[in-house]
């Protein structure tokens, strides 16, 4: 898996990992049982404080998505083969998915252009793509 | 010849060509020490630089070769003397060009505007890069080889060994001390290696699959060279205790022969670093992605200070090598225990008399 991130951005770092990770998870590269490299290698591959590591997988196992054993690591919980995501997290993300949608319509891209780079992005996913729109 | 004309007639022209070609075998994405994106990697100062450079270090490294001709090399300190003013000399070329580069980029704003991006491959950790164990062995059987053929000498020793000049009492002490020097070397650069397996991979981020290959096949072609040259050095040493031990007797000019392993094992990591960094200077360069302008963090263009990065080895930006992440405090405790390790066998030599 590939982690690309860019540390003079105007996103945290910690939440450019979390949001690479989800990512990952999402296309099926990092699925269901595979390990994350420990906080302190993850930090120095990306030349990064620890914590800040830290910070971005303590969101991703908040979210249920990553397991953080003491001897096992940081390792993957579930993906989209594990089942129906828990009650009242749908509602959670359509608040969000809302903001997201917003910006579009607020910079005047017509409803037709944005569903289908919804129905895109989900489509790479699904085949394994990186989700990204061209 | 004398160990000193060895290392001046050997080592002068040696650094010579190396500080000459190291350099010019970065990535172009860095250039004397400095981050360019790719949009600028054929700027005019940048080849105006590279040209000056290989002038400026051709006349350094002939001079200093020329100097050692013309004193002879007879007194080891003179050949020392030259051998560092030619690497102040070459630094001073390198950070010549650096500043000049560092100073149109500037000016121009190369990097304005564009998304600068770190990257890092999981699969480094989770496959790390096996370190090549058996190529200690070398080494290995060079230190057992000294101590067996010590053992059985010890008893036949007479009771005072030329040291250089110098009679000491024999003891086991005086007698084995070259085993610790030879312990110490191999144990502290194979420690270094270990700790290089375990550093961050140098990563293009226009091609980090293609890079961390080149990544794997540099470090291991190179780690291999090394611990070559741990056998090489401890064969020098080994017959340097062959003398003390009066089991070859050598004098005059052939004494030099002593340091020819070590020499040599040099010139073998020289060549591969060079031959190392020549390949991954090959990387194709695309215009899609942009590595990060990090070049705060690098003093002078070769000296790595950075608070913020956990890492204490970090891949140089002039051939392919690490460098020390000095803004790192575990690294200057490494250092701090180089040197008491090193003070304590000077004390301790003197100490003993040796």
């Amino acid at each position: 898996m590939l982690l690309s991130i860019e540390p003079d951005g105007p996103v945290p770092i910690y939440q450019q990992i979390r949001d690479r990770i989800v990512e990952a998870i999402a296309t099926g590269e990092a699925p269901v049982g595979s390990g994350l490299p420990a906080t302190r290698q993850l930090a120095v591959d990306l030349s990064i404080n620890f914590h800040t590591v830290n910070k971005g997988y303590d969101l991703l196992r908040q979210e249920g998505l990553l397991r953080i054993g003491r001897k096992a690591g940081a390792v993957v919980q579930r993906d989209a083969s594990s089942g129906p995501p828990r009650p009242g997290w749908e509602e959670d993300w359509a608040g969000r998915l809302r903001t997201v949608l917003a910006e579009a319509t607020a910079q005047g891209l017509p409803p037709e252009e944005i569903v289908r780079h919804c129905r895109e992005i989900v489509a790479g996913f699904t085949s394994g793509g990186d989700g990204k729109t061209s | 010849m004398t160990t000193g004309a060895l290392i001046g007639y050997l080592l002068v022209p040696l650094f010579g060509v190396f500080l000459y070609i190291a350099p010019l075998v970065s990535r172009p994405t860095v250039q004397f020490g400095v981050r360019v994106p790719p949009a600028h990697i054929s700027a005019a100062v940048i080849r105006r630089e590279r040209r000056d450079f290989q002038w400026r270090s051709a006349i350094v490294a002939i001079c200093a070769t020329a100097a050692v001709i013309a004193v002879g090399g007879h007194q080891a300190w003179q050949s020392r003397l030259i051998l560092i003013v030619e690497f102040v000399a070459d630094l001073g070329c390198f950070w010549l060009a650096h500043r000049r580069i560092t100073k149109v980029k500037a000016a121009e704003n190369w990097f304005a505007g564009q998304r600068q991006t770190v990257v890092a491959d999981t699969s480094w950790r989770a496959q790390p890069q096996p370190f090549p164990i058996e190529w200690l062995l070398p080494a290995v059987a060079v230190i057992v080889a000294t101590v067996i053929i010590g053992i059985v000498r010890y008893p036949h020793l007479p009771a005072h060994l030329d040291r250089s000049g110098h009679r000491v009492a024999t003891s086991p002490v005086s007698a084995f001390t070259v085993v610790v020097g030879q312990l110490y070397v191999t144990g502290l650069w194979t420690w270094v290696l270990a700790l290089v397996y375990r550093s961050r991979p140098d990563l293009d981020t226009a091609d980090p699959a293609g890079s961390l290959r080149s990544y794997r096949r540099a470090l291991s072609a190179v780690a291999r060279a090394m611990l070559i040259m741990l056998a090489c050095v401890d064969l020098t040493l080994l017959l340097a205790a062959l003398r003390l031990w009066q089991i070859w007797r050598v004098s005059g000019g052939a004494a030099a022969l002593v340091a020819l392993p070590a020499g040599l094992g040099l010139i073998a990591v020289l060549t591969t670093s060079v031959l190392a960094g020549r390949a991954r200077a090959r990387t194709a360069v695309t215009a899609g992605a942009v590595d990060r302008d990090d070049d705060r963090f690098w003093k002078g263009g070769f000296a790595y200070v950075n608070r913020d990065d956990p890492a204490v080895m970090v891949g140089s930006r002039a051939g392919f090598g690490w460098t020390p992440n000095l803004g790192n405090p575990a690294t200057w405790l490494f250092i701090a225990g180089l040197v008491t390790v090193v003070a304590a066998l000077v004390i301790i030599r003197f100490a003993v008399g040796l």
